[in-house]
């Protein structure tokens, strides 16, 4: 028998048994096509999550100071830590894990453009921090280390800022005023969108000046020091997460002299780590079964059909057997038809799936929507997953086929 | 072709299981034909003549006894064996022509070419020769439904003979066909016949008996009657 014969068969099958095809096509189709929907959207959550939990910078951890915790001093001997310049100084001279470093001074601070005034976030920050945390600079100029040792007073503006605070049409060039003095946008930045990072705080909604400034023009009122409020770094490797922060705060507490695993006076988060909770091959996984289910429904269709056309076919199958067809041509036969009926069935639901994928990819929706992402490895799946089910539908129906007895068939009737 | 027994039934009994009864429909056949043989096989219905063509053409094993084709007991013979002796030595003729119907008169014809891997061209040749032969040329296209009585049994007879069978089996191949189509028929065996291959066909009809040169009647399962004519 050549394959074309087999299609052919496979054909007259679905014909001879038209209602019921449809709905075993079906099943077939919505299979596959859910097989390829849902594990691209599986896969656009896992890369939504990902990207949104890097918007805040990839890879990166971030270290605040806290209090000596109790189990490390006396409970009315906790005092509150803060960073300095030299505690930087000193930590990017001996951490070896994190790939870059960077300081950042963090207050609210009223901004204000003309009549317009609003209450923004404000961060001093260092050309390191600009590059941790990725965002691109959309007009203007980025800050730089000469605006750092001239603590000159320039600010970046996020998005949102910019829209708050400016009218239409002002951008790079404008004068505004951060908790009273006067600063000038150097640079805006491009939008970010919505981050899953735990402080909620939006980059869109910043604005950045120089560390240095800000340390000197709004300086703390419990020390001369220059204050650093949090410090960024990217970790050189994913992988190695906690070594990372092991180092960082063990270097700090010796700086800062308190416990190396005081987890409480040395804050440290890394959005990586949430990642790790969330557990996003979980949610992929689900997916995955409750889209094979699916076709795997389709195949008892395929299933029931062929063994209702085997019964049909008895006279059929004894006539080839008495000509000299082996049993087991007609078990490849039956095998290859329930192959191609689910071929046919897989090759509309990977189309459907394919554009149903392609359709929703090109809207345009918010970030925190996740989109359906397609990759070969999906399609090659559920042709894998569909040859499975193809041949596990059509043993049954063939292994009866394969016991029609032609004596007993070719009776006249 | 040497002259020698081309079957050999010694003691061949076949029981069917039915419900709670077991029906005897062969009861002990010792049978021999030789090679080139036209044998007509009579006996009043339900005697046992399918079941006995049955076991001869290897569409069914006998409960008890032994059945020689060739020389070879068929008992001993593998699956794959009986399937291949199926395609290639046996001609089998049904009274109801079996035919598949979805098929043309040539597709129906070559059917036995398909498990003997023969090249499609070489198959539609040989199924277009073997048309010809029984006086269907020109109908390769049909569909058995398209065709009268007379001529799904030349098509029937067209399929059996494709392969060159030394045997060929035809159970009342002219019983559902008037007078002169079953004439036609018998006259197309017994042209098998006077080429050498050795023929046996069941049928109710005498006259159609005739045409063998060997008669054999059954009754109750088992030979009552077996005469020479020639
Ligand atoms: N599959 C079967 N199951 C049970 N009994 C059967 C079966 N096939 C045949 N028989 C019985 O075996 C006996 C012989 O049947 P068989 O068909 O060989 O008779 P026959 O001589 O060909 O009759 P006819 O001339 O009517 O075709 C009958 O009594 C029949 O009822
Ligand atoms: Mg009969």
């Amino acid at each position: 028998m050549g394959l074309l014969d087999v299609l052919r068969q496979a054909l007259r099958t679905l014909a001879a048994h038209r209602s019921r095809s449809i709905l075993t096509l079906f099943g077939v189709v919505w299979g596959t096509a859910s097989v390829i929907f849902l594990m691209s959207w599986g896969e656009g959550v896992a890369l939504m999550i990902d990207r949104g939990l890097m918007k805040t910078g990839k890879d990166m951890g971030q270290v605040w100071p806290g209090r000596v915790s109790e189990e490390f001093t006396p409970a009315a001997d906790r005092r509150w830590l803060w960073f300095t310049d030299a505690d930087i100084d000193f930590l990017r001279r001996r951490a070896r894990l994190p790939e870059l470093l960077g300081a950042e001074w963090w207050e609210w601070l009223t901004a204000a453009r003309g009549p317009r005034s609003i209450n923004a976030d404000v961060r001093g920050v260092d050309p390191e921090v600009l590059a941790i945390r990725g965002v691109p600079v959309a007009a203007g100029r980025s800050i730089t280390e000469a605006d750092l040792a001239h603590r000159r007073r320039v600010a970046l503006l996020g998005e949102k800022a910019r829209q708050r605070l400016l009218a239409p049409g002002e951008g790079v060039g404008t004068r505004i005023r951060l908790g009273g003095q006067p600063f000038e946008v150097v640079g805006l930045l491009a939008h970010v969108g919505t981050q899953l990072s735990r402080d909620r705080a939006e980059i869109d909604e910043m604005i950045w000046i120089p560390i240095t400034t800000a340390q000197t023009h709004f300086p703390a009122w419990w020390t001369d020091e220059p204050v650093v409020n949090r410090v960024l770094y990217r970790m050189r490797d994913r992988s190695l997460r906690v070594e990372t922060e092991t180092e960082v705060r063990a270097l700090l507490a010796e700086r800062l002299r308190v416990g190396a695993t005081d987890e409480e006076a040395i804050g440290i988060f890394s959005s990586v780590e949430m990642l790790e909770e969330i557990q996003v091959d979980r949610i992929v996984g689900v997916l995955f079964i409750i889209a094979v289910t699916t076709l795997l429904v389709g195949g008892i269709g395929v299933a029931t059909m062929m063994l209702d056309a085997i019964h049909q076919r008895r006279r059929e199958i004894g006539l080839r057997l008495a000509v000299g067809a082996r049993r087991r041509d007609i078990l490849l036969q039956i095998l290859l038809e329930s192959l191609g009926i689910t071929a046919l069935g897989g090759v509309l639901g990977i189309g459907f799936g394919v554009a149903a994928c392609a359709g929703l990819a090109r809207l345009h929706v918010e970030d925190l929507i996740p989109l359906p992402v397609l990759r070969p490895g999906i399609v090659a799946t559920a042709v894998v997953v569909l040859v499975f089910v193809g041949t596990t539908a059509g043993l049954l129906p063939a292994s009866r086929a394969t016991r029609v007895a032609p004596a007993e068939v070719l009776r006249n009737e | 072709m040497s002259a020698g027994p081309l079957l050999e039934l010694q003691g061949v009994a076949k029981r069917y299981a039915t419900g709670r009864t077991a029906v005897e429909a062969l009861r002990g056949i010792d049978l021999r034909v030789d090679r080139g043989e036209f044998v007509a096989l009579m006996g009043p219905s339900g005697s046992g003549k399918t079941t006995l063509l049955e076991i001869l053409g290897c569409l069914s094993l006998p409960s008890e006894g032994r059945y020689s084709l060739a020389g070879r007991p068929v008992e001993e013979i593998p699956a794959d064996g009986l399937a291949k002796l199926r395609g290639e030595e046996i001609g089998f003729v049904f009274q109801s022509f079996n035919l598949l119907p979805r098929l043309s008169a040539l597709e129906n014809a070559e059917l036995p070419l398909v498990y003997r891997r023969v090249g499609r061209g070489e198959r539609r040749e040989r199924a277009r020769a073997a048309l010809e032969r029984v006086g269907l040329g020109g109908r390769e296209r049909h569909l058995p439904g398209e065709l009268s009585g007379g001529e799904r049994q030349r098509v029937a007879i067209a399929r059996a003979l494709i392969n060159r069978p030394r045997l060929i089996l035809a159970d009342e191949p002219t019983g559902n066909l008037d007078t002169t189509t079953g004439g036609e028929i018998m006259a197309l065996l017994a042209g098998l016949h006077a080429e050498g291959n050795t023929v046996v066909v069941v049928t109710h009809d005498a006259r159609v008996a005739e045409r063998a040169d060997r008669r054999l009647t059954i009754r109750d399962g088992r030979i009552a009657e077996d005469r020479s004519t020639h």
